[in-house]
């Protein structure tokens, strides 16, 4: 699925899709946008209202393919970057697709490209049909001419030195969220940095919570951690969800560090000086 | 010597931005706290455009919001006046704010505060977390946006939120590879169209993994990931070895309340806002009479949200002063408005029912 994975599925792709009709007659939106998030700015920024006025800002884009001219206008401004223009209207066995792109250098035209499909894999060679660098939306709309029956499944292209890195990512999809705050158990006590400032590991909080001190200041008291530079904020969370899993309590029990002036370590003669202007 | 001003706001990122811009505007001397060398806060880091709609200046970059955030303070010379490098130190129970700005000790007393003091970063414990090439999402950022230094040649990023997604995203357009991102929970966190992005540019989503172990000599030269099942146990045959320089922490960020602390707000641990957040009531006041918050301290969203909720700080903060603009009900309104529709769809859930809890009275 889309939330393991960050591929859209085939279902959800198809039923983008337009009638044979509409993808024989010239240039049209793909708007693959398949989540409510608050985000508005291709229905407000296409000048045919082919996408539909938002009546709730996390509404999911809906797009009217016969008033969409496919002029590219949502592509440059969607901060997504989920529009892709799509050209299947040429009979000669090619089709183009035009793609965001927000990397340098750009790909000239004329020039033979990587064309890389949804999931990061190289699945052909694509030819740069025109590049298009808007100054107002800094984001770069490169054409690419691909084999017909590729035109659905490129959505990304790779300059033909460049190496693509990907890798396993098959997922099953677990339900219940647990928070990062859990995190794993580990017997490598001594090897975990709790407090930076202070270099106090995991062992020596552990043991400290075993000898009865439960809450963040007491701790901080007996060990100095959180007294350094970065005043308890990296360690002060960690403490506490330590003494919570520890104790069997819930992180919002935990008495936090009382929080006092100044914010951040300073030397005592910069208190002594102070402004007289 | 003591400074005395109408309104305080402690904190120059969108919210700040906002609340002084709207307090100066309604006719409040105003002087703007950031400890930074120059305003914005996180937007100045952010080169991806951003969602919302055209009030929140949807599809504007991060970094273009906050310049132009800053130029229209320009506008209303003499009533707000800026110290950059400047950090509030200490938030006393007298109202009296003490700020190290430039090396120099000094005492401010206004009327009125807005606490606009964003986030800091969460970190994660596992063995060999302090080899150097271990750092926070918002550290590489500041390298890349900020400073043009990139932090290594191959990063494995730990967390699927957007900034997780958003900063891998980044990494690349500056020409630094991303293994992979790896999320322990079994779903992506952050906004599907980010995820795509980062994918099709060939970046594997590890979902159900977590991080088991860094290892190097002098700095980071692999790390051990795992799949995990949904106690967060590690599923026997899963290790994998990950060659990488950098491993980069984005877990989530918890509001930097310090501040509110010492001023004695009533503070209460809500995790689906990121941590201990203030309580306040709908203008935005603290427990502490005149003190008002907005932003990422009062639980982590959105710049977007930062902004309106800035809005609504610095409207209310000059209105108990006696600035009260004509059209400050429509104002009012139309703040309240906007986070109503930025916070009502699905993924905004969590902080509905986070925000629910974080009411006074
Ligand atoms: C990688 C990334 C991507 C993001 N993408 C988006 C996006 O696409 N869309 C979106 O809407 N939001 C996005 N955000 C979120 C957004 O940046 C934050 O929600 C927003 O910046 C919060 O605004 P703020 O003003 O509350 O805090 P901040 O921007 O954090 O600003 C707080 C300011 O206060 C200053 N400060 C702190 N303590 C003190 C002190 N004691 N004295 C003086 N000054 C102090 C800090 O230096 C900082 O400048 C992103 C965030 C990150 C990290
Ligand atoms: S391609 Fe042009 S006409 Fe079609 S939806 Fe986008 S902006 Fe509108
Ligand atoms: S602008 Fe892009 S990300 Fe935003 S709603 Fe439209 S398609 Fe989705």
């Amino acid at each position: 699925m889309l939330i393991n994975t960050g591929v859209p599925t085939r279902e959800q792709l198809d039923r983008l899709l337009p009638s044979p009709e509409r993808r024989a007659r010239g240039p049209y939106a793909m708007v693959e946008c398949f989540q409510e998030i608050p985000c508005n700015p291709c229905s407000t920024a296409c000048p045919f209202d082919a996408i539909l006025p938002m009546k709730d800002i996390n509404e999911i884009p809906a797009i009217d393919l016969d008033r969409c001219t496919g002029c590219g206008i949502c592509a440059g401004v969607c901060p997504g970057l989920a529009i892709f223009i799509i050209d299947e209207s040429k009979k000669d066995g090619t089709a183009t697709v035009t793609i965001p792109y927000e990397f340098r250098p750009l790909p000239e035209k004329g020039e033979t490209v990587n064309a890389v499909n949804r999931e990061g894999d190289v699945i052909g060679d694509a030819t740069v049909t025109r590049v298009l660098a808007s100054k107002r939306t800094k984001t770069p709309l490169i054409t690419v001419e691909v084999p017909a029956e590729l035109v659905h499944d490129v959505r990304f292209i790779s300059l033909i030195d460049e190496q693509s890195f990907s890798d396993d990512t098959s997922s099953e999809s677990q339900k219940s969220p647990v928070s990062h705050e859990t995190a794993p158990k580990t017997d490598d006590e001594d090897e975990i940095i709790i407090c930076r400032c202070e270099g106090l590991t995991l062992r020596v909080i552990r043991d400290l919570i075993r000898e009865g001190y439960t809450t963040v200041d007491e701790i901080k008291r007996i060990s100095r951690a959180g007294m350094g530079p970065c005043q308890a904020r990296t360690c002060g969370p960690l403490i506490a969800a330590e003494i919570a899993r520890m104790t069997g309590q819930q992180v919002a029990e935990i008495q936090p560090s009382a929080h006092r002036a100044p914010v951040k370590p300073l030397p005592i003669e910069f208190f002594l000086g102070g402004d007289s202007e | 010597m003591m400074y005395n001003i109408d309104l305080v706001i402690v904190g120059g990122g969108p919210a700040g931005l906002m609340a002084a811009n709207t307090a100066a505007e309604a006719g409040a001397k105003v002087l703007l706290l950031e400890r930074d060398g120059h305003l914005g806060g996180q937007l100045v880091k952010q080169t991806h455009k951003f969602f919302g709609s055209e009030k929140q200046h949807a599809s504007m970059r991060g970094i273009d919001i906050s310049t132009m955030l800053g130029e229209r303070l320009d506008a209303f010379d003499g009533r707000v006046t800026v110290w950059t490098n400047a950090t509030a130190i200490g938030f006393y129970e007298d109202g009296v704010i003490t700020v190290d700005h430039d090396g120099v000790y000094k005492k401010v007393k206004p009327e009125r505060v807005v606490v606009a003091t964003g986030a800091s970063e969460k970190f994660l414990s596992f063995p060999n977390n302090d080899l150097p090439g271990i750092y926070g999402a918002g550290a590489v950022q500041t390298m890349m946006n900020v400073y043009g230094i990139r932090p290594g040649h191959r990063v494995l990023m730990i967390g699927a939120g957007n900034i997780g997604l958003i900063v891998s995203y980044q990494l690349m357009q500056a020409g630094v590879s991303v293994a992979a991102i790896v999320e322990g929970l079994p779903h992506i966190g952050g906004y599907a169209v980010h995820a795509c992005k980062v994918r099709r540019a060939g970046v594997p989503i590890l979902t159900s993994h977590t991080i088991l172990r860094a290892d190097g000599t002098e700095s980071v030269e692999s790390a051990t990931i795992a799949r995990i099942d949904r106690s967060w146990n590690v599923i026997p045959g899963t290790k994998k070895t990950i060659d990488c320089d950098v491993i980069c922490i984005s877990v989530g960020l918890t509001p930097l309340a310090e501040l509110l602390w010492q001023a004695g707000c009533e503070m209460r641990y809500i995790p689906s806002l990121g941590g201990s957040v203030p309580l306040r009531n709908d203008c935005l006041e603290t427990t502490v009479k005149g003190v008002y918050v907005a932003g990422d301290v009062t639980g982590i969203e959105e710049a977007s949200a930062a902004m309106v909720e800035g809005h609504l700080a610095g409207l209310e903060a000059a209105a108990s002063l006696g600035f009260k603009s004509d059209n400050y009900d429509a104002e009012r309104k139309d703040c309240m408005d906007q986070l109503a529709a930025l916070r009502s769809g699905p993924t905004a859930e969590k902080i509905r029912s986070g925000l629910a809890c974080a009411e006074s009275r």
